[in-house]
């Protein structure tokens, strides 16, 4: 031992002087990225993807710190919405002096390239333009250098675009650099999936797959960072990350272990953090027809069989908190109600009254995966399964890759799924339509479940403009979903982060955006 | 060579058809929960999986002559430029720790078969037992929290500290890169970022060979010419190193094809462990996502590399052993 | 496993087996790998019910192992995941030995093309990294045990094959074998009698060994996700699903992954003194 610890003593003198480069201006953010395949902001729908392209790119409106619900100025330094005949006009007004990393100043044109080439690669996340804005090529018109006019239709609503505009999809591209490295007809799609043409306050210098990607300050950018270097590592396995943290290989580490969060708080050298997500993990059963799901007195049986405190305190362990309704904390609408507590022998009646009073054997789909929390799957399934019993049924519990799982989700083929689900933008109508409306062909399409009910109280909250007036369809949805949909919410997940105290300035809002610039190192 | 070609078509035939026996739906995979059905068609369209079987077949094998493996449905990048990107950091690590299968193996087995049955032999006998039954991936973990944790003496994960700032990529293995920059501190780094894996990786195969090593130079020790020299008064070192090494070193040569080709397979697990961004993770994350085009070109690649060091051992058997000839 | 011994052997290879001290630790390992998977139920308690409360709990008289993420008695899920171990080791080689045989056996008595046809076939399949191709076939079957056994016996049977058409090539030109064929014994008849016998002994000897790698190899499956479903108390799934708790509960991963090493360490010691004392020609 005494002769590793000394050739690692030689190793580490010899390497000093590669170490000791500008610690403090360089972070290292540890955290599972393997989602990562593209850094083109029209194209990225990852939630690693959106991390990295919201640093490159800046957006014409934004959020700040952990507030979903104020839009703030970004490349727009104001806008409006007027009523036009047949559309909604939405005026943007840039800020003159904002640079792209290869100089070029932003104007409107980028804009307008920016939109029509969303529209034209159809990328995963190209149906927040198309389906929900509803926005066509053209309708994105620049009226001069700095004032651009996006016109779509009255079925949509501008609110939602705006809150769309925030993400990564509305990153303004630099038009002049993208074009001259398209190829043929791909709008610069293969040469931005390696490099960054944005006005954001870092640009990518490197991406070694699989590895890291390293970002540097953009020079040109109007927001200056205050670190010079950010590093993102790619790190799976848990355990491993927590090592890395505790010997300085990393700065931050997303995605901890409840365990390694309780034994790190209690560390001087760093700090904890449970950031708020908007994901939900949810039982999802099937009530076609024949299905003993079907019977709305099976599902109250699985629901008061789940013994959600101790999922929540024992296994999740504050890594997510208890929830029961469709609307996740942190959007409008949100109901804090739990009306379902454990009670085995109710769920028993209750599986008699259906007319299973020798219980019920179905399959429990799940994914091999992490689960939300920095829980696998299989460990909530098992837990799951284990409760379930109690209440006198049976589920065997199949843990499959969660492509197979979704395929035999969307395909209307399980018995129960173990999922998770992140509304697409950060309004309550972004659960409350694939929830409970069956026409939008989404989760409650998925198990079947068609109720008329629940589809008018979910387009009329969609509609409704006044606030109180949303607040209060969303109650009754909330709670009408939760006494007769085909759902069991489980838990809304936080993500457990570990910092090193050096670490100042970081934030991540529910939707996963970090701004880097804010961050800072101590010495 | 005409085996190696018939070997590649015979790999890329079964990977096509066990990617299609069971109905699976990569577009699903590639696009995730949220996505819309007429997004899924799209995808499904564009790749080509709403041919019939047959027609895929013949379209992927039609580009496979023209050097295309197709596309990733995962990274949505042509599985060929993945290979370019995961390959050399595994070509690395298997180097490496084909490095330490040698340096252990070799010396270990020699030292155990001259102190046959005495305390050294015991030792390297139980130690290659215990090392030939030991799940790697429980090593690797183990190690990593034993040595990387506990004990802090040598990174947890990677190839390069993060505060290191990489060579430039030439050949893609960090280390021969660093090297080629002559950026010393950076070679040093890699260095020390590689021996973990290299060791839980090699491990396996040194144990194997000492076994191996031992057998054969007991063998050739009880010979009638070694005999012979040593009867005639030439020193017991000279014998092992003149005759008897030459001679045990046949078979130990022909079990090294199939070690090396075996630590590109132990290369799932390890580098999925280290986060070492080589085939073996790229592979093993394509499978989990049913990227079948992927995994086509993985195995098809490890499938030539292993028939070629088949190949190149045959030769040096032929090149060691005069007796055989190729024609 | 005496019943595989050819009858022309005498006693003496049993004998030889008594004095290898390496062949009896293995024998007393197996022996007690599978006393312990048979009487699991009597001696541990139940390996999948849980106690959240008592996560990730350090040994003591209680939980001997401790207890793992969601509480449950390691020692439970050891004792219970010995019989799937040997229940997967010995599916795979015989599943492997079979396909091998008929492989090998066609291959050697058909001769001429389809020999070389047969024989390429095994080449390729000997080319492939097996565990890759393991993972590929469990990926597309789907994964469970069952289809482990299956994806590690597809890789896994190539060197039977071999091996029987071989023996098959090299029975052939020996005397006794032409001289019945001059009588005008059948052919079908010469490979059962004769033929096969023959073969086992290197079989047998080549399973033993097989057996711990496809546990191995079974385990690594599982260990990346393409193996034993929750809550299936398999070896290499529970060192897979505990490793991250390593550093507060290291019995979880550490008592799966010792029966791992004793039970892959059996079979080899095994396989080790079973080609001493019966195939000579093989030994070390």
């Amino acid at each position: 031992m005494k002769l590793l610890k000394a050739v690692g003593l030689i190793a580490a003198i010899s390497l000093g002087s590669a170490l000791a480069q500008d610690r403090t201006q360089t972070l290292i953010y540890g955290g599972d990225w393997s989602d990562l395949i593209t850094m083109d902001p029209q194209v990225s729908y990852e939630f690693s993807g959106g991390l990295v392209t919201d640093n490159l790119y800046e957006t014409l409106v934004k959020y700040e710190g952990a507030d979903l619900s104020t839009l703030k100025p970004g490349l727009a330094e104001s806008w409006k919405v007027d009523r036009g005949r047949d559309t909604w006009d939405i005026t943007f007004r840039l800020r003159r002096g904002s640079k792209f990393s290869s100089g070029n100043e932003v104007t409107a044109k980028d804009v307008v390239y920016t939109f029509e080439r969303a529209l034209a690669i159809k990328g995963p996340g190209s149906f927040l333009f198309t389906e929900i804005a509803q926005l066509k090529p053209g309708a994105t018109r620049a009226v001069d250098n700095y004032t651009v006019v996006v016109s779509i239709p009255k079925t949509a609503s501008p609110g939602s675009f705006l809150s769309i505009l925030t993400f990564n999809i509305g990153g303004i591209v630099d038009s002049e650099t993208v074009q001259k490295n398209a190829k043929g007809n791909d709008f610069g799609k293969e040469w931005l999936t390696n490099n960054s043409a944005g006005s954001g306050p870092f640009r990518l210098v490197r991406w070694d797959r699989g590895s890291q990607v390293l970002l540097e300050a953009n020079p040109n950018a109007r927001i200056k960072p205050k670190l010079q270097r950010v590093i993102l590592r790619e790190i799976k396995e848990p355990a491993v990350l927590r090592t890395a943290l505790e010997s300085g290989e990393i700065d931050i580490a997303e995605g901890l272990t409840p365990e390694a969060l309780r034994a790190l708080s209690n560390n001087p050298r760093f700090r904890t953090l449970k950031a708020d997500s908007l994901r939900l993990n949810y039982l999802g059963m099937n009530v076609k027809e024949g299905s003993p799901f079907a019977n709305k007195l099976v599902r109250d049986a699985v629901r008061y069989s789940i013994n959600q405190d101790e999922l929540v305190n024992g296994l999740v362990q504050g890594n997510g908190t208890k929830i029961q309704t469709l609307i996740p904390k942190g959007l409008l609408g949100y109901d804090p109600r739990t009306p379902y507590t454990f009670d085995p022998a109710r769920a028993k009646r209750l599986l008699a009254q259906a007319g299973y009073p020798n219980g019920l054997e179905f399959e429990l789909l799940v994914s091999t995966g992490i689960c939300g929390g920095g829980i696998p799957c299989a460990d909530i399934a098992a837990k799951i399964q284990s409760d379930l019993a109690k209440g006198g049924f049976k589920a065997n519990v199949k843990a499959i890759a969660n492509a197979e799982v979704l395929r035999t989700y969307r395909a209307q083929n399980h018995q129960m799924v173990l999922v998770g689900w992140s509304p697409d933008f950060p309004d309550p109508d972004g659960n409350a339509t694939p929830w409970a409306d069956f026409n939008a062909r989404s989760l409650a399409w998925r198990n079947v479940w068609n109720d008329p009910t629940a589809i008018r109280l979910a387009n009329q909250a969609a509609l409704e403009t006044e606030p109180a007036k949303r607040v209060a369809l969303y109650r009754l949805l909330t709670d009408y979903v939760l006494k007769n949909g085909p759902y069991a919410v489980l838990y809304q997940p936080a993500v457990p982060l570990g910092l090193s105290v050096k670490v100042e300035g970081y934030v991540r809002n529910a939707q996963g955006q970090v701004r880097f610039e804010n961050i800072s190192k101590l010495p | 060579m005409f085996f190696v070609v018939f070997v590649a078509w015979g790999v890329t035939f079964t990977t096509f058809f066990i990617a299609n026996v069971v109905p699976i739906d990569p577009a699903i995979a590639a696009l995730g929960d949220n996505a819309r059905e007429e997004q899924i068609k799209e995808f499904r369209e564009h790749y080509g999986l709403d041919k019939p079987i047959w027609q895929q077949y013949l379209i992927y094998m039609g580009r496979l002559l023209s050097g295309d493996l197709g596309n990733s449905l995962r990274t949505g990048r042509a599985v060929l430029e993945d290979l370019k990107e995961f390959f050399p950091a595994t070509l690395e690590l298997s180097v490496a720790a084909f490095l330490v299968t040698l340096l252990l193996g070799v010396p270990a087995g020699i030292l155990a078969a001259l102190r046959q049955n005495k305390a050294s032999d015991v030792t390297v006998r139980i130690l290659a037992l215990i090392g030939g039954a030991t799940p790697v991936f429980f090593l690797a973990v183990l190690l990593q929290f034993v040595l990387a944790r506990q004990l802090d003496l040598l990174p947890v994960q990677g190839r390069l500290d993060g505060f290191t700032f990489p060579p430039p990529r030439v050949t893609g293995m960090m280390g021969i890169d660093a090297l080629l920059a002559r950026d010393w501190a950076a070679f040093l780094d890699s260095l020390r970022h590689m021996v973990l894996p290299a060791f839980v990786l090699g491990m396996f195969s040194a144990a194997i060979l000492a076994r191996m090593t031992r057998a054969t130079m007991l063998e050739v020790l009880s010979q009638d010419y070694i005999r012979t020299a040593r009867a005639k008064g030439v020193p017991g070192r000279a014998v092992v190193f003149r005759h008897a090494l030459k001679n045990a070193s046949l078979p130990v040569l022909t079990l090294l094809g199939g070690l090396l080709g075996g630590l590109l397979s132990g290369a799932v697990l390890t580098e999925t462990i280290f986060s070492w961004p080589g085939i073996g993770r790229y592979v093993t994350q394509s499978a989990t996502s049913l990227d079948f085009p992927a995994v086509m070109g993985v195995t098809l690649l490890v499938g030539l590399v292993y028939a070629l060091i088949n190949l190149v051992v045959d030769l040096l058997y032929a090149f060691l052993d005069p007796r055989i000839r190729y024609a | 496993m005496a019943a595989v011994v050819p009858a022309n052997r005498p006693a003496r290879p049993l004998r030889r087996f008594l004095r290898n001290p390496g062949g009896l630790i293995g024998l007393f390992l197996l022996v007690l790998l599978i006393l312990v998977a048979l009487l699991a139920p009597l001696i541990a308690p139940d390996p999948i019910s849980q106690n959240i409360a008592l996560r990730l709990q350090p040994p003591s008289s209680a939980y001997w192992l401790g207890t793992d993420q969601l509480g449950r008695d390691v020692w439970a899920r050891v004792a219970h995941g010995a019989g799937i171990s040997l229940r997967v080791g010995f599916g795979v080689v015989m599943l492997a030995v079979v396909i091998g045989v008929v492989v090998g056996l066609l291959a050697g008595t058909l001769g001429g093309a389809w020999d070389n046809l047969l024989m390429r076939l095994t080449d390729i399949f000997f080319a492939f990294p097996s565990l890759i191709l393991a993972m590929a076939i469990a990926a597309a079957l789907g994964p469970n045990l069952n289809n482990t056994i299956v994806a590690v016996a597809l890789v896994s049977w190539p060197i039977y094959a071999r091996l029987v058409r071989a023996n098959v090539l090299a029975l052939r030109e020996r005397e006794f074998v032409e001289a019945a064929r001059a009588l005008g014994a059948p052919w079908n008849r010469l490979m059962l009698r004769h033929l096969l016998p023959n073969t086992l002994t290197p079989i047998f000897v080549q399973a033993s060994f097989d057996v711990g790698g496809a546990i191995l190899t079974a385990a690594g499956l599982s260990f990346i996700g393409f193996g034993a479903q929750p809550p299936t108390p398999e070896w290499g799934a529970m060192v897979s699903e505990t490793r991250s708790y390593i550093a507060e509960a290291i019995w979880a991963p550490t008592a799966p992954a010792i029966g791992i090493l004793l039970t892959v360490l059996a079979f080899n010691l095994l396989g080790d003194a079973l080609r001493d004392v019966l195939d000579p020609r093989g030994r070390d």
